[in-house]
């Protein structure tokens, strides 16, 4: 095989001492340190790189960039890796996509023969009949999918995230961003240069020797100017509200690649242009490449792009390229210069360009066609910044029309210069960039802004010839396999404006959204519809600007989680994790029933730290309660606790917990576990917004304790042996709380509540004491036989006993009456969050019932959410609730049932979610077990 | 029908061969100075209800107005899934006609809406998420929908790619799965349906905006556009996003706030994934399209706007949810993310029906879930407008129900129910 | 992400801030359904500028009131509540 590789060029990237050896499509080839998977490929004679989508036609080498549309290969693991951006390294595995059985000979080239029948949006014609055929079609279409191979055993690999908060972030690094850093640092700025590329530079890195010369001495005052941060091989991939920007950053030592979030006062974008490909018959074929692509493959990786050239050139981006490849050695069959009108009609090939016809219908052999026409300005950031670009005719190209204070646009961005007049204009950007940053900081401190933005003289536009088709008809977006026939077919379809012939024929949606076609779809698109679309219309880019792995949008993946300071014990004695919201807890250590026997026969203890707990001080505390509280909350006596439901001001249930008055004006109020937050906030929405002028301090205290329920007719013989207070029943009754010591230690506080029905106390210890306090229990308790209980015995018990749960028993509609504490409801209180919508709930009195059902069958547990069904009326309620229970040795369960369904010895008609029903009585009481509550009063 | 060619596979061969062109699917018309209907909004909704108008009712006089083009709301912005299985009565019911509607389509409006039945499966992270999906399972079998409780050797079988295993901060400990959801292709139905409705007579008024509703007496008699005024008895509101500013123009309050909907699209990759995955745990819902990308959306934004902009937390919080489920995607590069806009209602169920306006009807309230409605919900107001009152299916949804404090209990099941 | 420059504690991104919604005075308990309701149900909804509660949650834990533009999200004015009990 030949080699494509010409002698040393001034700018080249590539080091000739280090050789890379990769193979392509399983044959082994070498590159040298530096290529690109595509210049290592082009120097090794490789043209043909993909199929196309649709038609599976031969594509080579177009733009040359990461956006080149036909340079997509998988890499490995990888699919859809930019060939012409990663640099190939030592052992890479390439192969080409969207090929079978093989990249020179694809069967499903065959579409090519019958492109005809496959018009844009054909499926949407046909597919329809017969019904039944139909998932066989989608098989067959799921087929012709293009695109890499996603490995199921790949593991990942190590991203990350960094936060940053430059005053002034430059997007692209030509002489004009290299300029704007430098003036912005000068003027005190913090700064982010960010390049897509491997090297600062931009076109410059391919201009000649002046060029060159200024590019070193820009890139060694960067490197001298401290305030710089410089990021190659890295991506502006999006600008949000209030100049939020995400940066890729893809050459990273030790980690694949990383999303930079920064906070940016001044955003300047000098993003320069992207060349735009030319629309007529044979575009596609590999060879037919643009200006800039030549001229990196020359001037950065020393490849001769062909033998013999034709080039058409409309400026002088397509004049340096006649004289890169003239010293290349590659010979130029003909220039076809556009500024005179001369252009191209056709260019002809089966594996790649042979023949180029021009305008004058010369035919030429040719194996390359440079073409040099326009440019595309990649307004991406600018349009998430608000921008509407305006199309200006003399330039043949958008440029921007209104930006926020806080994004400045640069360079080729808005207009055209010398390398000179470039730096001139990046330096007045750059500099007042650092102002703005400056005044945005000065707001930010509270201040008013020192500054007003002032507005920078633009540069001038060039002429440009408006080219975008020539007479025949080729391809407009190369990812997608849409033609400009494609277009105008649409149009006269009826599909008349660009966004529905987007849509319909897909222009647009591929990988490489709009940097290469956009343009020339308007463009196209309004010759068909025979409007200049070019002028009324205005060309939006979404985020992001060039694809992001979503390894690298997800970083270190983090998400909190929560544990008990008692978790260490819980881990080492083999409890079963149960994750509950945030927290993980114990939801068994091995044998929930036993557990239960433990606590009905003797003592257990749970670990209930997550539940929510707040310290409230001050003379209104009882006005907050009584306010947030359904029930009555003015006399609580110090020393006693109550229970308290709340409900929101749609008298849906909200939470439900105890509060208990420690001294004359400290309570301490408990919510459920999951409900912590949202009562915290509550409360504290209440106070700011709507009862300023109450004494009330809150503080949230549920991380300050550990909280330990030790459950059991044994319990008060336990909770006696580690405790100064006194326990006896008469001084320490049901429902009443106590502070003193346990276990030595100071400032607890205990409650006798019982939620399980038996006789408990709840221990609430300093955090950092919780595991010293629960060893001390088990270790006092061995006569006793305690033992741990979990979450699971605890909902078994609670069960039994029937307590309900807020969120399992109750829904996003259940309001307040119905649910077995009626009494509580005071609705002769003046005021509680909820009061009229609990009013006229008990008026109607039609609302749902929450009933202990029994199954006839004690054996059969009907599954939670199984559904109560009627013959007529269909579902009648449906069970919240079930367990079987060890103490009674039968299964119960909750239910909310319908109001008329609800009378105790009601007969139910549970339907299983096997299908079968079976019959259940509704009990007297909610509790299935004493329902007296005399094991809790003892 | 009559006034269209019928797209079939005969028909592209002829046309490929004879390089003829294929006939309009829709005329543009100036505005006729009335209408018997005219409804706001050319997106699902309201092609639909035009098409359903005209076919099922006779009734053709008219007319759909669009700001901008035709779906380029949330029907062209939306993730694109059709199922029923929701948790109540009413709510399945109306679902199942959707679906029902959505597995005809293509024949009913001879235009290929690619449904694409592959099942829609919605992952249990915990107890009372499992608790939930049977719950839905439970009503939607009551219901006669097919939808059950899956185990995760059941997930894994039809999802190899789902990471089952015990190790992620968010397991696997079941699944609802509904074989007849799946995905079509959103602009097809809105093309479809227009396409339709203009061959039996509907005007389709693009760049056309809405600018005042006229109210006299209590009842409509006409609206203002940006193309001239139409004296009209009836005005639909089927802007589901915008829909309290255009019911303000008639003096309507609604209980609705918009707020963004994310989602994203990756590039193509070959096929891995058949159903549709849904986390509700982790707000996330994905599917492979036929095209080979994966479609991504979440739950909407945390504070109200009319912007259509992505957000950034979007995309993160999202890859980071995906990679919890489907580790081996982590390559996957995220091309594009777009947002619609979501009328949030406070039961997350929708508003059809009449207002204290005569004349003045609404279809909004749509929050993420509009676009697998359209077709019912079509049907349902073009019946409305034509018999004069809501029918049985969607009686549930109107707009008094506030006032009454009867709210739908969808609330529970939809926080990120698609 | 937004910037809101929280008047206790300085710049601070939106992520730190919980949404409140439109502020809707709450009538008196002893009013009608109609009323009521509409003080659960109904929003102006307005496109443009707004009036909204936020709340500190991960920061000072202070409501405050917000003026922002729903459309492009730029803000105009955070100030707190007011109430000072906490203070």
């Amino acid at each position: 095989m030949r080699d494509h590789r010409l002698d040393p060029q001034p700018g080249e990237l590539i080091d000739r001492s280090e050789t890379v050896s990769f193979t392509w499509n399983g044959r082994r080839l070498e590159g040298l340190e530096g290529d690109t998977i595509a210049s290592a490929l082009a120097a090794n004679g490789v043209r043909v790189l993909s199929r196309s989508f649709k038609l599976h036609r031969r594509r080579g080498l177009l733009t040359a960039t990461y956006h080149d549309p036909n340079a997509m290969v998988q890499v490995g693991d990888e699919p859809n890796v930019r060939a012409a951006h990663l640099n190939v390294s030592e052992g890479m595995e390439v192969s080409a996509q969207n090929v079978w059985p093989a990249l020179s000979f694809d069967v499903k080239a065959a579409n090519q023969l019958v492109s005809r029948l496959l018009p844009p949006g054909f499926y949407y014609k046909t597919f329809m009949a017969p019904r039944r055929l139909w998932p066989w079609y989608q098989r067959v279409l799921g087929r012709f999918v293009a695109g890499g191979v996603v490995n199921p055993e790949h593991q990942g690999g190590e991203y990350d995230h960094r936060f940053a908060h430059p005053d002034v972030l430059v997007a692209g690094s030509g002489p004009t961003g290299m300029a704007a850093s430098l003036a912005a640092a000068e003027a005190g700025a913090s700064v982010i240069l960010v390049e897509e590329e491997p090297a600062l530079g931009g076109h410059i890195r391919f201009g000649d020797d002046s060029d060159l010369g200024a590019l070193a001495d820009l890139r060694a005052a960067i490197e001298g100017q401290p305030l710089i941060e410089v990021m190659t091989d890295a991506v502006v991939a999006g600008r949000y509200d209030h100049n939020w920007v995400s940066v890729v950053q893809r050459d990273m030592a030790h980690v694949e690649e990383r999303l930079v979030l920064a906070r940016v006062k001044t955003l300047v974008v000098a993003a320069g242009t992207l060349e735009r490909p030319y629309v007529f018959r044979g575009n596609d074929l590999p060879g037919v490449m643009l200006s800039t692509a030549v001229r990196r493959l020359i001037n950065l990786y020393a490849v001769k792009p062909g033998d013999r050239a034709v080039v058409l050139t409309a400026n002088q981006s397509g004049d340096a390229a006649i004289t890169d490849l003239e010293r290349a050695g590659v010979e130029i069959a003909a220039v076809l210069d556009a500024r005179t009108g001369e252009t191209v009609v056709e260019a002809t090939g089966r594996k790649g360009v042979k023949t180029v016809v021009d305008s004058n219908g010369r035919r030429i052999d040719a194996d390359l066609l440079v073409t040099a026409i326009g440019w595309t300005t990649p307004t991406a950031l600018l349009n998430m910044a608000g921008d509407r670009p305006v199309y200006h005719s003399g330039a043949a190209r958008f440029l921007p029309s209104s930006l926020p204070t806080n994004v400045l646009a640069a360079g080729g961005m808005v207009g055209d210069g010398t390398t000179d007049q470039l730096v001139e204009h990046g330096t007045a950007v750059g500099h007042e960039a650092a102002v703005r940053a400056e005044a945005v900081k000065a707001t930010w401190r509270g201040g008013a802004p020192e500054a007003t933005p002032r507005d920078i003289k633009g540069l001038d536009v060039e002429d440009h010839p408006e080219l975008y088709r020539s007479t025949t008809h080729g391809f407009v977006d190369f990812s997608e396999d849409v033609t400009s026939e494609d277009l105008f077919s649409a149009a006269a379809e009826g599909y008349d404006s660009m966004e529905l012939a987007k849509r319909y024929t897909t222009a647009g949606m591929g990988p490489v959204q709009g940097k290469v076609e956009a343009v020339n779809a308007l463009a196209v698109h309004g010759e068909a519809v025979g409007t200049s679309l070019l002028e009324t219309s205005t060309t939006t880019w979404r985020p992001p600007y060039a694809p992001i792995r979503l390894g690298t949008l997800a970083g270190q993946y983090h998400d909190p989680v929560r544990y008990s300071p008692i978790h260490p014990w819980h881990e080492s004695h083999n409890a079963r994790p149960l994750i509950a919201g945030q927290w993980i807890r114990p939801d068994h250590y091995g044998d929930p029933q036993a557990e239960v026997g433990a606590v009905r026969s003797s003592v257990g203890i749970i670990d209930v730290s997550p539940l929510g707990k707040i310290d409230l001080r001050g003379a209104d505390v009882p006005r907050l309660l009584e306010f947030v509280y359904v029930n009555k909350w003015s006399k609580l006596e110090i020393g006693k606790v109550r229970y308290g439901m709340m409900c929101a001001e749609d008298g849906v249930i909200m939470d439900d917990g105890v509060t208990g008055r420690l001294s004359p004006d400290r309570y301490m109020m408990s919510t459920t576990s999951g409900g912590a937050g949202v009562v915290w906030n509550w409360l504290d929405d209440w106070l700011q917004t709507s009862f300023p002028e109450w004494d009330v301090k809150m503080t949230a205290v549920s991380d300050g304790y550990a909280s330990i329920n030790v459950a059991g007719p044994n319990s008060r013989e336990l909770v006696s042996r580690l405790t100064d207070i006194d326990l006896d029943p008469h001084q320490f009754g049901y429902m009443e709380v106590r502070t003193g010591t346990v276990a030595r230690i100071a400032d607890c506080f205990l409650w006798r509540i019982g939620f399980t029905g038996e006789l408990s106390y709840e221990i609430h210890v300093p955090a950092n004491h919780g595991l010293e306090v629960w060893e001390s229990l088990l270790e006092e308790g061995q006569d006793l036989e305690v033992r741990p209980f979990g979450v699971e015995a605890q909902r078994i018990m609670r069960l039994e006993k029937g307590h309900f749960i807020v969120g399992q028993d109750t829904d996003g509609l259940t309001q307040g009456f119905g649910f077995g504490i009626d009494w509580a409801i005071k609705m002769d209180k003046p005021d509680f969050s909820g009061k009229p919508e609990l009013a006229w709930q008990k008026q109607r009195g039609d609302y749902p019932r929450l009933v202990a059902v029994q199954t006839d069958d004690p054996s059969i547990v009907p599954p939670e959410a199984s559904q109560i069904i009627d013959r007529e009326a269909g579902i009648v309620g449906r069970i919240t609730s079930s367990r079987m229970s060890p103490t009674l040795d039968r299964s119960v369960c909750l239910a909310q049932v319908a109001h008329n369904r609800a009378a105790a010895g009601e007969k139910l008609d549970i339907r299983l979610p096997n299908g079968t029903t079976v019959p259940a009585t509704v009990m007297e009481h909610l509790a299935h077990f004493d329902p007296e509550g005399t094991r809790l009063r003892v | 029908m009559s006034r269209r060619t019928r797209f079939s596979a005969w028909k592209l061969i002829t046309h490929g061969l004879s390089r003829s062109p294929w006939p309009k699917v829709w005329e543009h018309h100036d505005l006729a100075s009335a209408y018997d209907v005219v409804i706001v909004g050319g997106g699902v909704h309201g092609l639909a209800t035009a098409y359903y108008l005209a076919r099922n009712h006779g009734i053709t006089n008219v007319a759909v107005v669009e700001k901008s083009y035709i779906g380029s709301g949330g029907s062209g912005r939306n993730t694109a899934i059709v199922r029923s299985n929701y948790l109540t009565v009413e709510g399945s019911r109306f679902y199942d006609r959707s679906v029902e509607l959505y597995e005809r389509l293509a024949s009913d409006l001879n235009f290929n809406v690619m449904f694409s039945q592959r099942g829609h499966m919605t992952l249990a992270h915990n107890d009372s998420s499992l608790r939930t999906m049977r719950w839905r399972a439970e009503v939607n079998k009551l219901e006669g929908i097919d939808s059950a409780v899956i185990s995760p050797d059941e997930v894994k079988r039809l999802a190899p790619f789902i990471d089952t295993s015990d190790h992620p901060r968010y397991p696997i400990v079941g699944a609802l799965w509904h074989p007849p959801g799946g995905i079509v292709r959103h602009d097809a139905v809105v093309w479809g349906y227009a396409r339709a409705a203009a061959s039996l007579g509907v005007h389709i008024h693009q760049e056309t905006e809405l600018t005042g509703i006229d109210v006299g007496s209590g009842r409509i008699v006409g609206v203002r556009t940006s193309r001239g005024s139409v004296s009209t008895s009836t005005v639909i509101n089927c802007t589901a996003g915008w829909s309290s500013l255009v019911s303000a123009m008639a003096g309507v309050t609604l209980p609705i706030t918009t707020r963004p909907l994310q989602a994203a699209v990756t590039e193509p990759v070959r096929q891995f994934l058949h159903p549709v995955i849904v986390s509700g745990s982790l707000h996330t819902y994905v599917s492979q399209t036929a095209r080979g990308e994966f479609v991504f959306g979440a739950s909407v934004d945390p504070f109200t706007s009319y912007a259509t902009r992505g957000s950034l937390e979007f995309t993160t919080g999202l890859a980071g949810h995906i990679l919890e489920l489907m580790p081996a995607v982590a390559n996957m590069r995220l091309l594009r993310q777009w947002a619609g806009l979501c009328d949030m209602t406070p039961d997350y169920g929708p508003i059809i029906g009449p207002t204290e306006i005569e004349g003045f009807y609404v279809d909004v309230g749509w929050g993420t879930y509009g676009f697998k409605a359209g077709p019912v919900a079509g049907e349902s107001v073009a019946a409305m407008i034509a018999n004069g009152k809501p029918g049985d299916l969607i009686s549930p949804f109107g707009l008094d129900r506030f006032e009454k404090g009867t709210l739908t209990a969808e609330k529970g099941a939809a926080a990120v129910g698609h | 992400m937004l910037v809101i420059i929280c008047p206790n504690c300085g710049p601070r991104n939106d992520n730190e801030f919980s949404f409140g919604g439109e502020v809707i005075p709450r009538p008196s308990v002893d009013t009608d359904p109609a009323t009521w309701r509409r003080y659960l149900y109904m929003r102006t909804n307005t496109s443009g500028w707004q009036s909204e509660r936020w709340f500190h949650v991960s920061g000072c834990r202070r409501f405050l009131n917000i003026e922002r533009h729903n459309v492009t999200n730029e803000i105009r004015m955070v100030t707190d509540v007011g109430g000072n009990n906490d203070a």
